[in-house]
């Protein structure tokens, strides 16, 4: 792999096998011996979200939970000891919802990134993964992204549905997709909305919109054209339209 | 079974086992894996499987009209398995169900002279309930 790192400092920290939390503008990782145990970004839903939307946990069960285990920081073991979830639920569930927050939290950015050592997640340690794997998996997701549809515009414009065409199709997950989809929710409320991963919403959505059933914004709005000293010339201008008439004769020549 | 990679573990001991692997199908990422992949890259393997798993998860005519069971409307894909038959080997794609929204499936890659090909699809059927019902 000889890619341009998605951040230096996330490889340095790995070789280094640090602990701690790696600050980002968009997210945080948190390490532990180099391995990322838990990631966290305003753009993903959290494991709470994903895990009580769907009705899979009761809210009261979550607050629970991390009310008794936060402390400790072992939520995550908790939940399983205590019966409210399974193993594997718990580890599809969180690992789904670490590399989503990875991919917003490695995302380009100018802004700085830094890192507290020593400083852990409350939902503890599940099932850690290299920080290579994430940051490959992260660029593979962007690739990916860009293969399907390369307008961005999509992932954070609100999602507005247009009509199929005479027999097109859509799959349930997207069809409920798009019947939440409002005209105002952007990708990431419509994930938040529905308990699915954010990645997964974009995915979805360009999809949709590379089959032209979600309205692709053009990219960022232009700029106002400056004045152009010509448009003083009206085009309906009776001496250009001689002009106009003139070239064409001279070219028929 | 306790997790992913115990599940795992326990689809390579089948007889005539490869390689298998828990794989996203809206993402192609690979969750667990285990074994070998046909083309030495798990990671290429899970996003090639995820795009025939989500055709058949989406496709109309293997959806339609079977999403409503006698049990009522269920959450995820009502196809249960896909099997693709190579002059070498087995693929098995089960579908596992979660009661939240997520979109996974195990993936065994198996021998085609020393694999069972029925063994296999009931054991994944069960290692896929077990691994979300405990």
């Amino acid at each position: 792999m000889s890619r341009t790192a998605v951040s230096p400092m996330l490889v340095r920290l790995a070789a280094e096998k640090a602990t701690g939390a790696l600050l980002r503008d968009h997210g945080t990782l948190y390490l532990v011996d180099g391995r990322v145990v838990h990631a966290e970004s305003p753009a993903a839903p959290g494991v709470d979200v994903l895990l009580t939307t769907g009705g899979r946990l009761p809210r009261e069960g979550w607050d629970e939970a991390v009310d008794r285990a936060g402390a400790h920081r072992a939520v995550g073991r908790f939940l399983v000891d205590s019966g409210r979830l399974h193993g594997g639920e718990l580890e599809i569930c969180h690992l789904g919802a670490v590399f989503d927050a990875a991919f917003f939290a490695l995302s380009p950015t100018s802004g700085p990134t830094r890192f507290r050592y020593g400083v852990g997640h409350w939902f503890g340690t599940v099932r850690p993964v290299s920080a290579e794997a994430v940051e490959r998996e992260t660029v593979r997701r962007r690739e990916l992204l860009d293969a399907v549809w390369p307008y961005a515009s999509v992932d954070t414009a609100p999602v507005v549905p247009r009509p199929p065409s005479p027999g097109q199709t859509v799959g349930a997950r997207q069809r409920s997709l798009l019947a939440a989809a409002d005209g105002e929710r952007t990708p990431a409320e419509l994930a938040r909305l529905l308990g699915r991963p954010a990645f997964h919403t974009l995915l979805d959505v360009r999809r949709l919109a590379a089959a032209g059933l979600v309205e692709t914004p053009l990219d960022p709005v232009p700029a106002p054209p400056p004045p152009a000293p010509l448009s003083a010339l009206p085009v309906e201008d009776p001496d250009i339209a001689l002009l106009r008439r003139l070239r064409d004769a001279l070219e028929a020549l | 079974m306790p997790g992913i990679d115990e599940c795992l573990l326990e689809a390579m001991a089948l007889p005539g086992a490869r390689g298998a692997s828990l794989v996203d199908w809206t993402s192609g990422l690979a969750l667990g894996t285990a074994g070998d992949s046909p083309v030495g890259d798990h990671e290429t393997t899970a996003a090639e499987t995820a795009e025939l798993a989500r055709s058949a998860a989406e496709f109309d005519s293997f959806t339609a009209g079977d999403s409503v069971t006698a049990g009522g409307e269920r959450p995820g894909p009502p196809v249960e398995d896909l099997i693709v038959t190579t002059r070498a080997g087995y693929h098995v794609l089960r579908f596992v169900e979660t009661s939240f929204d997520s979109s996974v499936f195990l993936h065994l890659w198996l021998d085609r002279d020393s694999g069972n090909l029925a063994l296999a699809r009931i054991r994944l059927r069960d290692l896929a309930e077990r691994l979300v019902l405990g």
